[in-house]
């Protein structure tokens, strides 16, 4: 049996002057089963009393030093839950009631034979359980109190600190609780308890509450309010019942989601979408027309005619699939599904290469060239084909909105950690609304000067994209009629990093070398 | 014959379109932007409007049709775009968009010239 809460035996403390009575007992109870303390004077039995709870104590009552009682007293201050016992040969009515007053549980009369002993002590055990149990009891209660204020103090600080706003309303539709997110997104100051849902709360609210106290069979009810114009604040509302234990409704709890920003970011999405519909549309319209035009039996067309529309809806689709390539690089680049290949990209060798590409063009239109390249070799990380398509897109467009005999000025250097490109032309330029605009999807400039010029209103869009994506800068000089320059600034490959691809590099420089112009 | 003007800044559309009808022996005068079409209209006095929607700005029709009936215009427009359920304006016959029909491109030369049939009497 335990009795300290441990396996251990029950311990007892026995102080008494008298050795024989003590070595008897001592003796006796070990082979009970007892852990045995003894004390021979009122000083020890105090020293061993107070220091350890003991289940029990047998404490005489007449000792030289110090008297029992004041033992037991010393004790009962320190230990209140060891059950002692006053033995005593001169046992007497008034010493009883004395001993039991300040806390005996009982009073053993000497001599006493080994069953009245053991008697007391069984008792006195079963005393020592109560207590301990009773205390446990008490210490549990306590415990579970003081965790459940502290569950609620900190449900309290979890439930004011979410960014969701809670409302919860009794059956009346009265406030019962609410968070501050919820004061915020209804713009309110403050709620009174008990204050009517009616008086505070805008009419779409009190619908979403109002659902469960009338039609609605499902447990929960959602739905997007705005609550401030113009897409200042939507909220997604939810209000979802609560039930009491005997599944009666108790109230109605909302949950105020804000999202505000996902409605913004929808509608950008939306908008997107609706200018890709009337992008790829317009070049399908088009070529449709142009097709049923030529199927039409009553109108009568010359060769020159249907060569015209055939080869005009030839270069509508040719568009049209150009501005497919260039929607799917874009969502390649948002979506970051883009392979990159990052290696050390040597800048001239890619305008070089790109200039190239378009040596029918700037021949055709008797553009001249300058591309100052200065004493710097500059390298970038990155993936090439990324790097080229930036510098086509720009380029083109330097050649296609040039001027017949017009220039292209292209010059780079170095600049700390980074390079800059700079590319002009003494092109038709733009007017200052067109220049805010350059970057954004399917602009393109419409002015007198850009009637016969086709693109994809991507192409920059794409640059942009890609600058971004590598820690870079692009800015737009420009004036309308006379020209336009474009300076990209890109973080240059460190050196440490470089030395990693030294010998790539080295064959690069190599192939590098070859095209100078 | 009746006069129309179409005002599309598509110039294959506008010729396409302007075949069709001339084959049908209308009178067709051609814009490829609000400003100009507005000027033609004010100067020409058609019998009827067929107008986009998405010009320079991707309203710029709506704009149009607008200042035309407040500049007394009270003849028929028939306003056509490529994109109407997804630009979140809300597209339709009324005081917004005070037109007379609205069709999506696009219209097949029989629709085209029964639309226009229709508004004209013919």
């Amino acid at each position: 049996m335990s009795y300290s809460g441990t396996n251990s035996k029950p311990k007892i403390l026995i102080v008494d002057d008298e050795d024989a009575l003590r070595f008897g007992v001592k003796k006796l109870l070990e082979i009970e089963g007892y852990e045995v303390s003894t004390a021979a004077n009122g000083t020890e039995g105090i020293a061993l009393g107070t220091n350890e709870d003991y289940d029990l104590a047998i404490i005489d009552l007449k000792m030289p030093d110090i008297d029992g009682i004041t033992v037991l007293k010393s004790i009962r201050e320190k230990q209140p839950n060891t059950v002692c016992f006053i033995a005593t040969a001169y046992a007497s009515y008034d010493s009883a009631v004395q001993a039991t007053k300040i806390g005996s549980h009982g009073y053993i009369p000497k001599p006493f034979s080994a069953e009245e002993l053991l008697h007391h002590l069984k008792l006195g055990l079963e005393k020592r359980y109560l207590i301990l149990e009773s205390q446990k009891l008490k210490s549990d209660r306590e415990n579970r109190l003081l965790e459940l204020s502290f569950e609620r103090s900190r449900l309290n600080t979890i439930i004011n600190s979410i960014d969701d706003g809670v409302l919860v309303v009794n059956r009346d539709e009265q406030v019962v609780y609410f968070n501050s997110a919820a004061l915020k997104y209804l713009n309110l100051h403050e709620i009174f308890l008990g204050e009517s849902i009616k008086d505070i709360l805008p009419v779409k609210i009190r619908e979403i509450i109002g659902v469960h106290f009338f039609q609605s069979e499902n447990r929960s009810y959602s739905e997007e309010v705005e609550l401030l114009p113009e897409k200042k604040l939507f909220v997604l509302a939810t209000s979802t019942k609560i039930y009491q234990h005997d599944g009666t409704l108790a109230g109605v709890v909302l949950v105020l989601k804000n999202i505000s920003e996902f409605k913004r970011v929808e509608f950008i999405k939306s908008q997107f979408v609706s200018m890709v519909a009337h992008e790829l549309k317009a070049p399908l319209a088009a070529t449709i027309g142009f097709i049923n035009l030529m199927t039409q039996k009553d109108i009568q067309l010359s060769e020159e005619q249907k060569y015209d529309f055939l080869s005009r809806s030839n270069s509508r689709l040719a568009s049209l699939l150009s501005m497919v390539n260039d929607l799917l690089d874009i969502s390649r680049i948002e979506m970051q599904t883009v392979v990159r290949e990052l290696k050390p990209i040597f800048l001239k060798e890619v305008i070089w290469d790109v200039l190239h590409l378009f040596d029918i063009e700037i021949k055709n239109k008797n553009i001249q060239l300058s591309f100052n390249e200065e004493e710097v070799n500059p390298i970038i990380k990155g993936d090439l084909n990324e790097i080229t398509r930036l510098f086509t897109n720009i380029i083109s467009n330097s050649i296609k909105y040039n001027k017949q005999s017009g220039k292209i000025l292209i010059s780079i250097v170095e600049l700390q950690h980074f390079t800059i490109i700079r590319i002009e032309d003494t092109g038709i330029g733009m007017k200052s609304n067109e220049k805010e605009k350059l970057f954004q999807d399917f602009f393109r400039a419409k002015n007198e000067y850009t009637k016969n010029i086709h693109g994809t209103g991507l192409g920059l869009a794409i640059v942009k994209r890609i600058v971004d994506s590598y820690n870079g800068t692009i800015d737009v000089e420009t004036e309308y009629g006379s020209g336009t320059k474009f300076i990209i600034k890109l973080p240059l490959m460190k050196s440490e990093e470089l030395s990693v691809y030294k010998n790539e590099s080295e064959i690069a420089f190599e192939k590098m070398i070859g095209p100078n112009k | 014959m009746a006069k129309i003007i179409i005002i599309d800044d598509d110039i294959d559309i506008l010729e396409a379109s302007s075949l069709v009808l001339k084959a049908k022996g209308f009178e067709v005068l051609t814009a490829q932007n609000p400003d100009d079409g507005f000027k033609l209209v004010m100067e020409n006095n058609p019998d009827l409007i067929i107008l986009d929607v998405i010009m320079i700005e991707p309203d710029d029709g709506f704009f149009l049709a607008q200042k035309l009936r407040k500049n007394g215009f009270a003849k028929p427009i028939l306003m056509y775009s490529s994109v109407s359920k997804s630009t979140g304006l809300k597209f339709g016959v009324g005081e917004l968009v005070p037109v007379n029909d609205f069709v999506e491109k696009p219209i097949s030369p029989e629709l085209l010239i029964e639309k226009v049939q229709k508004f004209l009497n013919v």
